[in-house]
């Protein structure tokens, strides 16, 4: 033995360091560097087009969001989105996955079919729910009126309330997949015997899913709570395509507004400061989710 | 008091509900789906029909074979997107495949060492990792449009590989950190008893047992990158370096553009990730799963 560990000169430790090292500075370059350099930004009065008037104006930028109503209704629509998104999708993606968790014919088909809004890309999501929500030609109007519930072809898109809604729609066909996937992992650690006491017992099924498996799935609910919800938070793919953040600003979610800043108006200095604000919200969840991770014990490394 | 029914009378609710849910479901997941799959497939005037076919009553490639040889009123109407189609799927493979295997490169290394090698800082390491994966794209997308415009990267290849090896890696480690895992210790122990070096252990005997795990987390970067759009919109201007989410979009944001060209662009760029996805689809499972129930 120790003629081994003699012949290994390094600690594991070292050894460690060493192996993480290249995914470390890949990382730290061009992860670690840009978010620090975008703060930077972000105290600059910095757009492409007047690069003259380029300066640091230290705080300028984020005391205007405060009486910037485009970025104070950007950010009511993300936290609406975030809580329709958020409410459909899991409501789905819980009865998706107990169905999916039960033996019955067909089920291999229907989890392939669950993966299929998981492999979409987000743009192709966007325009695809645009052919079906078109107000001339669009499936949902052919297939209503077809089914003799609407008399005209609406359009879906048009009003503020509308656009919200179906954007949303559109969103957790999107996500849901994934959470579904979450569950599913959850509920299949439930051991059977449990489900056989309670069926001893004479449990309903309500009974059953209330008592057995509810308890089992609060940890990957949580999970799937907030994953989706950073999911939400920063769509943007799905809402670029298909409704471009209107109508009016009625689906400008915070990310959009934030791109739109930057490509369109150039302005860097205002839409890093939209960034950082995004950024923060987020940290702040994803410090509950890795809070969570260390709290159920399930962070063995 | 329920009265008793003996069991056979006894009507299968709980199979009627099951059916009847996964029936639903599996509309509700492949209807839209199909909707546009339908329509890539239709002329023009069937698809804006109202009401609409839903089988396309006379099936044409010509939406398909407008983006290698456009006919005049295509090439009038779908204007740039409409070539740019085919470059751009090119550009997404060479992207996506550069950056799954970037990403196997960097993350291999880091996942051997958290699953073999107990160190100092290991879990803050962890952690480390999978903050940058919960770091917003748009939080870094301006430094990184500057940077790559100062260094001359725009609208290239290397910009988006690298800004996308940044999503995937994160995820690649711990994807692959639980994969390595399950690769049984006495294997290396066996060929370290036989005198092998590390890294001819590592790549005669290690990898190529944990083979299905390299293979499910090069998949899971494939789709990152192949999917990935707001850099890409920021990153590219020309057919050089466009991804297909970007002339997809294009699609979609041009008034003019007829929807049946635009759903056949949109099947083209869901094809090779959802093929992916169909054939890898257990493993993918479970690295999703791993990737956030586990932690």
């Amino acid at each position: 033995m120790s003629v081994i560990e003699a012949r290994r000169p390094w600690s594991d430790t070292a050894k460690a360091y060493a192996l993480n090292a290249p995914a470390m500075i890949v990382i730290a370059l061009l992860v670690a560097y840009p978010i620090v350099y975008s703060f930077w930004v972000s105290l600059q009065r910095n757009n492409l087009k007047r690069p003259r008037a380029k300066r640091f104006i230290g705080l300028e930028n984020y005391r205007s969001l405060l009486t910037d109503d485009a970025f104070l209704s950007a950010l009511r629509v993300s936290a609406l989105f975030v809580l329709v998104v958020l409410g459909f999708t899991v409501v789905l993606a819980l009865i998706l996955a107990l169905v999916l968790n039960e033996r019955f014919r067909g089920r291999g088909l229907l989890l392939s079919l669950a993966l299929l809004p998981w492999a979409m890309p987000g743009v192709v999501n966007g325009l695809m729910w645009r052919t079906i929500f078109d107000a001339k030609t669009g499936a949902l109007n052919g297939l209503l009126s077809q089914l003799g519930l609407i008399d005209t072809y609406h359009a879906w898109l048009t009003s503020g309330t509308g656009a919200f809604f179906f954007t949303a729609m559109a969103q957790v066909w999107n996500t849901l997949p994934f959470s579904v996937i979450i569950l599913l992992a959850g509920l299949s650690t439930i051991p059977s015997e449990l489900y056989d006491a309670a069926k001893v017992d004479r449990a309903g099924a309500f009974q059953r899913f209330g008592q057995v498996a509810l308890p089992w799935l609060l940890h990957p609910l949580l999970i799937v709570l907030i994953l989706e919800t950073m999911n939400a938070f920063r769509a943007f793919d799905t809402i670029y395509v298909l409704t471009g953040g209107g109508p009016g600003d009625a689906t400008t979610t915070i990310a959009l507004l934030d791109v739109q800043t930057v490509l369109t108006f150039t302005d860097f200095g205002l839409g890093s400061a939209y960034a950082w604000v995004i950024t923060a919200i987020t940290l702040l969840i994803s410090i509950g989710y890795i809070g969570l991770l260390y709290r159920k014990g399930n962070f063995e490394v | 008091m329920t009265v008793k029914v003996p069991l056979r009378y006894r009507i299968p609710w709980k199979k009627i509900v099951l059916y009847v849910l996964a029936i639903g479901f599996a509309l509700y997941l492949v209807l839209p789906f199909y909707w546009i799959v339908a329509m890539s497939f239709m002329h023009e005037v069937d698809a804006i029909s109202v009401p609409p076919h839903w089988i396309p009553s006379s099936p044409t490639l010509e939406n398909y074979l407008g983006f290698v040889n456009p006919s005049e009123s295509q090439a009038l109407v779908g204007g740039r997107a409409n070539e740019e189609t085919p470059y751009s799927l090119r550009n997404s493979l060479i992207v996506a495949t550069c950056t799954a295997v970037l990403n196997l490169a960097l993350a291999t290394f880091a996942a051997y060492s958290f699953s073999r090698l107990k160190f100092k800082g290991s879990q803050v390491l962890l952690v480390l990792y999978l903050i940058t994966r919960m770091v917003p794209g748009i939080a870094i997308i301006i430094p990184f449009y500057l940077l790559m415009r100062s260094f001359g990267l725009l609208d290239t290849y290397l910009a988006l590989i690298l800004s996308y090896t940044t999503f995937a890696l994160p995820i690649t480690i711990w994807i692959l950190k639980d994969f390595f895992r399950s690769v049984p210790r006495e294997l290396e122990e066996a060929a370290r008893v036989d005198r092998c070096g590390w890294f001819r252990t590592m790549w005669s005997v290690f990898l190529p047992v944990a083979a299905p795990g390299l293979v499910a987390a090069g998949v899971f970067a494939f789709m990152t990158a192949w999917n990935e759009f707001m850099f890409a919109l920021f990153l590219t201007s020309t057919k050089a370096a466009k991804t297909i989410p970007v002339v997809a979009a294009n699609f979609a944001t041009d008034f003019n553009t007829q929807f049946t060209v635009m759903a056949a662009a949109g099947v083209l760029a869901v094809v090779p990730p959802l093929l992916l996805a169909l054939i890898f689809q257990r493993k993918l499972v479970q690295g999703m799963a791993a990737g956030s129930v586990k932690g």
